[in-house]
C-alpha cells in the first residue's frame, strides 16, 4: 500500500482489503500478498531517541555552561542545535506525561504523581484513551518502540502481577521495557521490571557489579541490535530514560573523584562562574543577570568547616554521577552511529525533567527517607549518620541513599531562582534541550530562542517523521495535542515562536505564560516540607490562591525573571491571572491542590483487604503494594518447613538498612531486625532455637497508639509458644524506600540488617510454605479513618520527590 | 574519693583527618597552658587507604610524642597492639605501652575504633579532669560526634572501662 493510500489519523490502521481471488480450491485462486504485510512508517522516517535525564538543571551540564563535562550532549550540540527556552512543567511525571501524549499534563491525569491516584480529573494518574502518546502512534504506523530506564508513569497500586497493564510501558506504545517503574532507584540495586513483569536486582556482566546507568545502556543498544538484525529496514524510536541524576546519588569514585576540590569555593561562587561561561557560550544573553539567594539557603560564607567540606562532596558525588550518564548517553550514540543510523535519527536529548531537585533540605542528607517521612535532622545530626554509613567516601555508595543540599541544587539552575516543584519560576521549569537531525539542521552548534515546552516533543516528532496527529485510536476521539510543533525552526534560526501560551501548575505552585509576560505565583511553601503544621496554611477555606504573592516578568528582555514588573502592569497582572483560571478550566487544573488532597481529608475509598497472603517465594514485590505496616499494630505469621540439621535465611524481609524489616532465622534462632531509615536499628530475638518439622513463626507488633510512627512491643512467637520481643521507640510513618521491594525468602538487593550482609540474598534453607500479614487488627472507625489519611499522605509524600 | 579526682574519657570523632589534628592541637594547648589538667591525648587517624595510625600523643605538660608520658601512654598502650602495628610515630615505645601490653586490653578497643571510624577520618582521645569539660568542649570545634565516660582513677583497669563506656556511647543505638 502507497503511503498516500494510507489513513494515518485512524488508529489501528485498517488491513487493505483483500485483491485476490478465493475459490473453493486452489485452483485458479490468486492470493493477495499485502495481507501479510506490516505497516510501513512513510519513506524515509528517521529513527527516533528521545533522551531524558532526571532531576538536573538549566545552568549544570557544560554544555550550557554549567560545571559538569558532558562532551556527548555537547558532541550533539556541535552537531545540531541547542535551545535555550525549553519549558518543563518542574515535577517528573507530569513532564514525562506531557512528553509522551503532546498534552498538558493535567489534561491527561498526571497533574500529581502516580503514587496517589486521585478522584479528581486532572490528577487520577490514569493516561485516558482519548490521549494516545506518540510512542503508540509511532508503533502502529510502522515503528519499533522501546522504553528503557525510568518510568515513573504507573500507578502504584496497579505495579503487579494482576496489573492492569494499560498503564505500563507497554499500553503507552513501547513494544519493549527494561528499566524501573518507581519515581527513583539505587543504581547498584535497582529492582527491574522488563516488559510487565519484576525480574528484580540483576547481576553486573562480565565479573562487574550492577550498575545501573551501564546496564541500562547495555539494554538499550541489545534491542537495537536485535531489532536491526530483525529488520533492515524498520525504523524505531528509543525513549532513554535516565534515572540519573535523581538521588539517591550513586557513582562510583572513578567518577566523584574527577570532581574533587572543584566546588570547595561553594554554590554562591559557581553560580557566578556558571553565569560567566553561560554568557562566553551564548546560551544566554549577554545582559543576563543572577538572580538573587533565597533565605532559605544558606551563604556559603556562613558555614562551617566540616559542612563545608561535606557540601563539597555532596556536589562532587552529584556532578561525576551526572557525567556518568553522559557517558552511557555517549556509549548509545556510539552504538548507533557504528549501526550507520546515526545521521537519520531525530535526537532529543532534553537535560531534566523538573529542574534540579531541592528536595535534600539545606543541609543535603544521607538518605532521602528521612525527609519524605517528616524526620527532621540537624546540620549535625546530618554529619553524624553520613559518619556512622561510611563517612564521605561512602558519600555516592550503596550504604547510602544521599541527596544533596537544595542550595547545590539551586546553583544547578543557575541563572534562575528556585527549581524541582516550583512552577512559577523558570528554575524548576527551564530545561536545556539538544536536537540534532543533520538533514534538517542547516546551521549546526547553532542557538534557538524560540519558547518551546515539553508538549511539543510529540508533535515535533510526528512533524518530522511525516505521520499526522490521530483523530482516533482504537475507535476513541482523540484530544487534539496541546503542544505545537517547533519543527520548521530546526531550519530557521528567525522563525517566529510557535508555541505563545502556556499555563505551569505543580502542588500549587502556578505561573501564567503568554508572548513573553510570565506570571508567577508561587505559594510561600519549600519543595522540601511537607508537615502538617505548613500543610494547613493551603488548607480549603485557609488558602486564596488568588492572594498569593505574584511577580511579573517580560522574559524576552529578562532571561532570568531578575526584574519583578507586577507593581508597575496590574493590568497584566489581571490578564494573566484570568487567563490561568481559563486554562485551568480547560485542562482540569482544578481544584488545585488535589495531589495533595490526602492532607486535607480527602481520601480515596478504605480498601477492605487488609489480609494478605504470599504462597512460596513471592519476589521483588513493589513498594506501592507491600501490605502498609506502619503506624498501627501488625501480624506477620510464617508456615516453614525446618530440615533435620535446622535452617537459616530469611523469610520475609523487605527494603534496606536504610530502612526496612527483615524475619530471619540464624544460629538457629528465630531474629527480627527493624531499621529505622538508617538513624536507628531494632533487634529481638528468639531464646531457643526454632524447631524442626513443620514450623510456624509469627511476629507480633503491638503499637502503643494507631497513630503516625507509633513506638510499640514486638514479640515472637513459635507454635504458638513466646520465645522472644522487644520494643521499638521509633517507627518509620510513610514509608521504607521508593523503589525497593519485598522479598519472601530472601531478602534481594540490599539487605535490611548488614550483619547477613555477606551471605545475601540469605535465602531460607528450608521452606517457606506462606506467609500471611494481617494490618489491621481491631481498630475503632476513628482510629481506621486517621490511619487511613495518613496512609493516603504517604503514598503523596512518597510520590512527591520524584 | 574526691570528685577532684574524677576523670573524663573522652572520645571525639571527626569525619576529616585533619580536622582531628586541629582540635588535638587544641587539646593539647590546653595542657600546655595548664588550662585545665589534661592526663593524655591521643591522634588517631585512618589515612583514605583505611590504614589506622596513631599520629601523635600528648600529656599533660603538653608534651608530644617521645617526650609524653602518663597518661598519653596509658592510651595508647589501651589502643595497641593492632593499630600500632601500623602507627607512624616512632616514640611510643617511649610512652609506657610496654607495661601496659601485658594487660591485654587492647585489642577490642582498637579494633571496634578501627571498625567506627570511615576511611579518611580521625579521632581524639582524651583524658582529663572532670570539671574541664566544658573547656574542652569548646576545644573540639570540629568534631562531628563525642561520647564521654566518667572514671575515679587512672588505673589501666579504669581507663579500659572508661574508654569501653566511651566507645559504647560512640555506637549508639
Amino acid at each position: 500500500m502507497s503511503d498516500q493510500a494510507i489513513d494515518r489519523t485512524t488508529l489501528p490502521i485498517r488491513r487493505p482489503a483483500f485483491q485476490g481471488v478465493e475459490n473453493q480450491t486452489l485452483g485458479g485462486s490468486q492470493p493477495d500478498w499485502a495481507q501479510i504485510e506490516h505497516v510501513k512508517a512513510p519513506a524515509g522516517a528517521p529513527n527516533v531517541l528521545v533522551v531524558l535525564i532526571d532531576d538536573a538543571g538549566f545552568g549544570n551540564p557544560s554544555t550550557f555552561g554549567g560545571p559538569i563535562d558532558t562532551p556527548n550532549f555537547t558532541r550533539m550540540a556541535e552537531q545540531g542545535l541547542r535551545y535555550n527556552r525549553f519549558h518543563v512543567t518542574a515535577m517528573c511525571s507530569p513532564t514525562r506525561a506531557a512528553l509522551l501524549t503532546g498534552r498538558n499534563h493535567h489534561a491527561v491525569g498526571m497533574g500529581g504523581i502516580p503514587e496517589f491516584s486521585g478522584g479528581f480529573q486532572g490528577y487520577s494518574a490514569m493516561l485516558p484513551k482519548d490521549a494516545a502518546p506518540f510512542p503508540k502512534v509511532l508503533r502502529e504506523n510502522g515503528y519499533s518502540t522501546a522504553c528503557v530506564g525510568k518510568w515513573h508513569l504507573t500507578p502504584e497500586r496497579e505495579q503487579g502481577p494482576a496489573g492492569p497493564f494499560d498503564h505500563w510501558p507497554s499500553g503507552w506504545g513501547f513494544d519493549y521495557y527494561w528499566g524501573f517503574l518507581a519515581p527513583e532507584a539505587g543504581q547498584f540495586d535497582t529492582m527491574i521490571a522488563e516488559n510487565q513483569k519484576f525480574i528484580g536486582v540483576q547481576e553486573g556482566k562480565g565479573g562487574k557489579p550492577f550498575y545501573f546507568p551501564e546496564a541500562m545502556t547495555d539494554e538499550a543498544i541489545d534491542w537495537l541490535h536485535g531489532v536491526r538484525g530483525h529488520d533492515a529496514e524498520k525504523p524505531w524510536c528509543l525513549y532513554y530514560s535516565t534515572g540519573c541524576s535523581h538521588a539517591p546519588h550513586h557513582v562510583g569514585p572513578e567518577w566523584s573523584n574527577k570532581y574533587k576540590g572543584k566546588f570547595d569555593e561553594g554554590w554562591d561562587k559557581l553560580r557566578e562562574q556558571t553565569l560567566e561561561r553561560q554568557k562566553a557560550l551564548g546560551v544566554v544573553p549577554e545582559d543576563t543577570e543572577l538572580t538573587p539567594r533565597d533565605d532559605a539557603m544558606p551563604a556559603w560564607d556562613s558555614l562551617n568547616e566540616n559542612s563545608k567540606r561535606l557540601f563539597a562532596r555532596q556536589m562532587e558525588v552529584y556532578a561525576g554521577y551526572s557525567e556518568n550518564a553522559d557517558h552511557h548517553v555517549g556509549r548509545l550514540l556510539d552504538a548507533i552511529e557504528e549501526m550507520g543510523e546515526l545521521e537519520d535519527t531525530l535526537v532529543i536529548w532534553i537535560w531534566g525533567d523538573n529542574g534540579a531537585s531541592l528536595e535534600g533540605t539545606p543541609t543535603g542528607t544521607f538518605n532521602e527517607g528521612t525527609m519524605v517521612n517528616g524526620l527532621p535532622l540537624t546540620d549535625e545530626e546530618q554529619m553524624q549518620l553520613a559518619f556512622k554509613w561510611g563517612g564521605l567516601e561512602a558519600w555516592g555508595s550503596e550504604m547510602m541513599y544521599p541527596h544533596y543540599s537544595t542550595a547545590w541544587a539551586w546553583a544547578g539552575n543557575t541563572p534562575f531562582r528556585w527549581g524541582k516543584q516550583v512552577a512559577s519560576h523558570l528554575g524548576g521549569t527551564r530545561n536545556p534541550l539538544v536536537v540534532h537531525l543533520p538533514g534538517r539542521v542547516r546551521d549546526s552548534g547553532g542557538l534557538r530562542s524560540q519558547f518551546t515546552h515539553v508538549t511539543d516533543i510529540g508533535p515535533t516528532i510526528l512533524d518530522v517523521v511525516g505521520i499526522p496527529q490521530p483523530t482516533h485510536v482504537d475507535g476513541v476521539a482523540q484530544q487534539p495535542m496541546t503542544g505545537v510543533t517547533f519543527a520548521t525552526s530546526l531550519g530557521d534560526a528567525g522563525v517566529a515562536d510557535a508555541h505563545t501560551q502556556q499555563y505551569f501548575e505543580n502542588f500549587g505552585n502556578r505561573a501564567m505564560y503568554k508572548d513573553g509576560w510570565w506570571l508567577s505565583m508561587r505559594m510561600p511553601r519549600v519543595p522540601w516540607r511537607l508537615d502538617p503544621e505548613m500543610l494547613q496554611t493551603f488548607a480549603p477555606g485557609v488558602w486564596n490562591p488568588d492572594d498569593d504573592p505574584v511577580e511579573l516578568y517580560y522574559l524576552p528582555d529578562d532571561f532570568s525573571q531578575a526584574h519583578d514588573l507586577a507593581a508597575g502592569n496590574p493590568e497584566k497582572v489581571k490578564e494573566l491571572q484570568t487567563l490561568f483560571w481559563e486554562e485551568a478550566e480547560k485542562y482540569h487544573v482544578k481544584p488545585l491542590l488535589a495531589g495533595f488532597s490526602p492532607f486535607f481529608g480527602i481520601l480515596p475509598p478504605l480498601g477492605a483487604n487488609t489480609v494478605s497472603t504470599y504462597y512460596g517465594d513471592v519476589q521483588n514485590i513493589a513498594p506501592g503494594l507491600v501490605p502498609r505496616v506502619y503506624n498501627h499494630s501488625y501480624t506477620i505469621s510464617a508456615d516453614l518447613y525446618v530440615p533435620e540439621g535446622g535452617a537459616e535465611g530469611v523469610i520475609v524481609a523487605d527494603a534496606s538498612h536504610l530502612g526496612g524489616f527483615s524475619l530471619f532465622v540464624q544460629d538457629g534462632k528465630l531474629k527480627h531486625t527493624y531499621a529505622f531509615l538508617g538513624v536507628f536499628e531494632y533487634h529481638q530475638e528468639s531464646d531457643k532455637p526454632l524447631p524442626v518439622g513443620d514450623v510456624n513463626v509469627e511476629l507480633v507488633f503491638a503499637a502503643d497508639a494507631p497513630k503516625p510512627a507509633t513506638p510499640g512491643e514486638v514479640t515472637l512467637f513459635v507454635n504458638g509458644e513466646r520465645v522472644g520481643g522487644g520494643r521499638i521507640e521509633h517507627t518509620v510513618p510513610f514509608g521504607f524506600s521508593g523503589y525497593a521491594g519485598m522479598d519472601i525468602g530472601r531478602d534481594n538487593g540490599l539487605v535490611v540488617d548488614r550483619r547477613y550482609a555477606d551471605k545475601a540474598p540469605f535465602v531460607f534453607t528450608g521452606t517457606v510454605k506462606k506467609v500471611v500479614f494481617d494490618v489491621a487488627p481491631h481498630f475503632d472507625a476513628d482510629d481506621e479513618h486517621a490511619l487511613h489519611e495518613h496512609a493516603s499522605q504517604a503514598d503523596t509524600a512518597r510520590g512527591i520527590r520524584a | 574519693m574526691t570528685a577532684d579526682s574524677h576523670k573524663d574519657v573522652l572520645i571525639a570523632v571527626y569525619m576529616f583527618e585533619d580536622l582531628a589534628e586541629k582540635d588535638f592541637n587544641a587539646v593539647l594547648k590546653l595542657a600546655e597552658e595548664k588550662t585545665i589538667t589534661v592526663e593524655g591525648v591521643v591522634l588517631v587517624q585512618k589515612d583514605p587507604d583505611g590504614e589506622m595510625h596513631v599520629t601523635e600523643t600528648g600529656d599533660h605538660l603538653g608534651r608530644r610524642g617521645a617526650k609524653a608520658g602518663g597518661g598519653a601512654g596509658l592510651l595508647i598502650g589501651l589502643l595497641a597492639p593492632p593499630m600500632l602495628a601500623a602507627t607512624a610515630v616512632g616514640a611510643v615505645a617511649g610512652a609506657g605501652m610496654g607495661k601496659l601490653a601485658k594487660h591485654k586490653l587492647e585489642k577490642g578497643i582498637a579494633e571496634k575504633m578501627e571498625t567506627a571510624l570511615p576511611n579518611g577520618a580521625g579521632a581524639v582521645i582524651a583524658v582529663y579532669d572532670t570539671d574541664g569539660a566544658d573547656t574542652v568542649g569548646k576545644a573540639l570545634a570540629n568534631e562531628v560526634r563525642t561520647s564521654v565516660a566518667t572514671i575515679d582513677g587512672l588505673s589501666p583497669k579504669q581507663l579500659k572501662a572508661g574508654l569501653a563506656e566511651a566507645q559504647a556511647g560512640m555506637a549508639g543505638s
